[in-house]
């Protein structure tokens, strides 16, 4: 048999239920603009009932758990999806600082150096004893030479920035990897005194997604709320409370900073995230261009050098290096040959525009400008050659551009869904709102008729 | 239950502004820099292609310059044989006119003085250069070929050499440029000089005129044949001019076909980035800045 009080008990814990409901609105109203913030929703439960007498009498609801809406696989497709855009929006920057270096259409490549270079010899076959004409030789040479050095000592100092930028990374990487660890324990705790750790998960998704922009990650959700990080190679970073540092250490062979997880080189298979877009121009794009530039100058520095050894100077000698030879250190690989470019003449005197001797003679001067149009390089010419680098740089940026507004796109349309999951709506909100309001007015009324109702009772003995 | 979508509106805004912003950014890069090509990003082919055209372009320039300076020294060289032939001319028929029986010795004399005075001229004439360099010494550009030699029989000794150079007119087309005076003047069989002499001899001793005065019509004839060298390279070197500046003219219009905005697109493409960004603002500004709280919170 239920009581008078019994049911005040009910509509008293109806009240509570309602207001913890209206705390959860609170909550998500608040964070409506908190980046990362999925909505919580409270969860409403009859409690159990009683049986009184021959009947089951219900006693009331009891939130039983605020829950946030959110859905894990999609979390993890932006992530992998962001952690591609990081790595194809680090590269691009770094590629357009090397693109900027042969930017041709701006007229401030090599092309026009090369163009002067060899004109100068055309220009002195005109006369080929014109001690002017000889100096612009030497000073077209010069030109060129410097400008090769140039160009490649500003190629290699993008790679020592973007060295600097692996190894920082790496840093970020591990600061990350220790919160996530540090988060999984806080939930762990949490969710283990009955809690909603919905507030930790939250800034954990946000760690997991900052992460997911510096390297590939694969996340694995395990039923005790901790989640267990790999790169999506295997190599391990966060496991429960635990996190991996991954370190750096500079490979020998290139001078460069290489990327360790538990003491494994794992440089070349991280697939994603800046520290991928990083190492991919570093270690790719970057010596491949600078290779071709190494190879160009090379096959400039022999050819010239080899026609000029076949003629004769203006005091009839037979000529000497035009440039600095180069000597490569190892057979086929011309690595140094552009930095190192130099004019080794210091006499205009010196310059081998005779082809048999004769002073005013002017064979090997028009020999030399020939050379414009001879496969030096790789059998091409070094137009072709120089041409090809152009559009291999080119390339190397367009084609990631294209795949970062491929993966921009596909990344909205995610973003998109999972904000229409997890995104608090204000209009819902509020409904909700007066929702619980109403209910909570509703169970008050019940507390104020149960009261008139007692006093009821209680009137029914006091002497009138 | 409707199906829920992402409350929040603006983003979806703002990602449309951001791209529209990107789009806008290349329009006015382009209109202002007047180029379509700004990285080598923007067209890796068409940058690579320029490259190509630019080191012809380059190279044609240069062709043209040497052309320049060629024809500026084919023209004093033709020149210079011209008054050659001309004071040969002269010298012939000085020789004509000591044959004749009726001139007298001194009449003769002062013949051969003047056959003298046109021999001095033509060594000058020899001696011609341009821009500082000997045009009839062969490749010894910086010799003086001939110069007075009384113990030669000719009266001259050359110095030059017997070659010529050659200069690059257009790509794969080099033309010699010289004909050394060895060829022109001291030829074996009708050499200038020697014929010169042998009239001057002639006159003065009263010996084999009429012979030196064929001698100089033979020499005469001869120079006026290699003269046409001149005439004939001056003619090419102005077809390979008139070629290089057509295919210049060609090369120009590929760059610029490459390079090159197509000013009215990328104004058009401009004012639609425009419209789009104020159509897109306009949009954010009417999302509705109500929601249900207003409504609930005036009761």
């Amino acid at each position: 048999m239920s009581s008078l009080f019994g049911t005040m008990s009910v509509a008293l814990q109806a009240m509570l239920a309602q207001q913890s409901a209206l705390e959860v609105v609170a909550n998500n109203v608040a964070n409506a603009n908190t980046p990362g913030y999925s909505r919580e929703v409270a969860v409403m439960e009859e409690s159990p009932p009683i049986l009184s007498g021959n009947t089951m009498v219900g006693t009331g609801v009891t939130m039983s758990s605020v829950e946030s809406v959110r859905d894990d696989i999609l979390n993890l497709r932006i992530q992998q999806e962001t952690s591609q855009q990081s790595s194809l929006n680090s590269y691009v920057n770094s590629m357009n600082q090397v693109e900027a270096l042969f930017n041709e259409t701006q007229g401030t490549g090599l092309q026009t150096y090369l163009s002067n270079f060899f004109n100068s010899f055309q220009s002195l076959a005109t006369n080929p004893t014109s001690s002017s004409l000889r100096q612009s030789v030497l000073t077209a040479g010069q030109d060129l030479a410097g400008a090769f050095s140039q160009t490649s000592q500003n190629l290699a100092t993008i790679q020592q920035g973007l060295d600097q930028s692996v190894v920082q990374t790496v840093q970020q990487v591990n600061q990350l990897t220790a919160q996530v660890a540090k988060l999984n324990q806080q939930i762990q705790d949490v969710s283990n005194s009955g809690d909603n750790p919905g507030s930790l998960e939250d800034q954990r998704d946000e760690d997991l997604s900052k992460l997911s922009n510096l390297i590939d990650t694969a996340v694995v959700y395990s039923n005790d709320g901790t989640v267990s990080v790999t790169t999506t190679n295997g190599a391990l970073l966060v496991a429960g409370n635990q996190s991996d540092a991954l370190t750096t250490q500079i490979n020998c062979s290139t001078g460069m900073h290489g990327v360790f997880a538990q003491g494994k080189d794992i440089t070349s298979s991280i697939t994603g995230g800046e520290l991928q877009g990083y190492i991919s121009a570093r270690d790719d794009s970057i010596p491949s261009a600078q290779s071709s530039l190494d190879n160009l100058a090379a096959g400039l520095i022999s050819a010239v050098n080899k026609q000029q050894n076949n003629g004769y100077d203006l005091n009839g000698s037979s000529g000497v290096d035009f440039f600095t030879p180069f000597t490569s250190s190892t057979p086929g690989f011309n690595a140094g040959a552009a930095a190192t470019m130099a004019v080794a003449l210091t006499n205009p005197d010196e310059v081998a525009a005779s082809s048999d001797g004769s002073l005013g003679d002017n064979g090997n001067a028009t020999a030399l400008a020939d050379l414009q149009n001879q496969p030096i390089v790789s059998g091409q010419t070094a137009g072709d050659y120089y041409s090809n680098l152009i559009d291999q740089v080119g390339n190397d940026v367009s084609n990631a551009t294209s795949e970062q507004e491929a993966v921009g796109l596909v990344l909205q349309q995610l973003t998109n869904q999972q904000a229409s999951i997890s995104g608090v709506s204000l209009d819902e909100e509020a409904t909700n709102l007066v929702m619980y309001q109403r209910a909570y007015e509703a169970s008050a009324r019940v507390i104020s008729v149960v009261d008139e109702l007692n006093q009821a009772s209680i009137d029914m003995f006091t002497p009138s | 239950m409707g199906i829920r979508v992402d409350p929040n509106v603006y983003s979806v805004i703002l990602s449309g502004l951001q791209t529209n912003a990107q789009q806008q950014d290349q329009a006015l890069e382009q209109v202002s820099s007047g180029q379509k090509l700004n990285s080598l990003s923007d067209n890796p082919a068409a940058a690579a292609s320029l490259v190509n055209l630019r080191m012809q372009s380059s190279s044609d320039t240069q062709y043209l310059q040497n052309i320049t300076s060629l024809t500026g020294s084919m023209n004093v060289a033709d020149s210079a044989l011209t008054s050659v032939v001309t004071a040969l001319t002269t010298a012939q028929s000085l020789g004509v006119e000591g044959a004749n029986g009726t001139v007298n010795t001194q009449n003769r004399q002062a013949l051969a003085q003047q056959v003298q005075g046109i021999q001095q001229e033509i060594l000058g004439l020899a001696n011609t250069t341009y821009n500082g360099q000997y045009l009839f010494s062969g490749t010894k550009t910086t010799t003086e070929p001939y110069v007075a030699d009384a113990a030669s029989p000719s009266g001259v000794t050359y110095n030059g050499d017997n070659n010529s150079n050659s200069v690059d007119i257009s790509e794969g087309q080099a033309m010699p440029i010289n004909l050394p005076g060895s060829q022109l003047f001291s030829n074996a069989i009708t050499g200038v000089f020697q014929s010169l002499q042998d009239l001057y001899t002639a006159l003065n001793t009263n010996g084999d005129i009429s012979g030196a005065t064929t001698e100089v019509q033979n020499a005469l004839n001869y120079v006026s044949a290699q003269q046409t060298f001149y005439g004939n390279s001056v003619d090419r070197l102005n077809n390979a001019k008139t070629f290089l500046t057509q295919e210049q003219t060609q090369l120009t219009e590929a760059e610029g076909s490459t390079l090159d905005v197509d000013m009215a697109t990328a104004v058009t493409n401009l004012t639609q980035a425009e419209t789009t960004q104020q159509a897109l603002v306009e949009a954010g500004a009417k999302i509705s800045q109500t929601d249900l709280f207003d409504y609930l919170s005036s009761s």
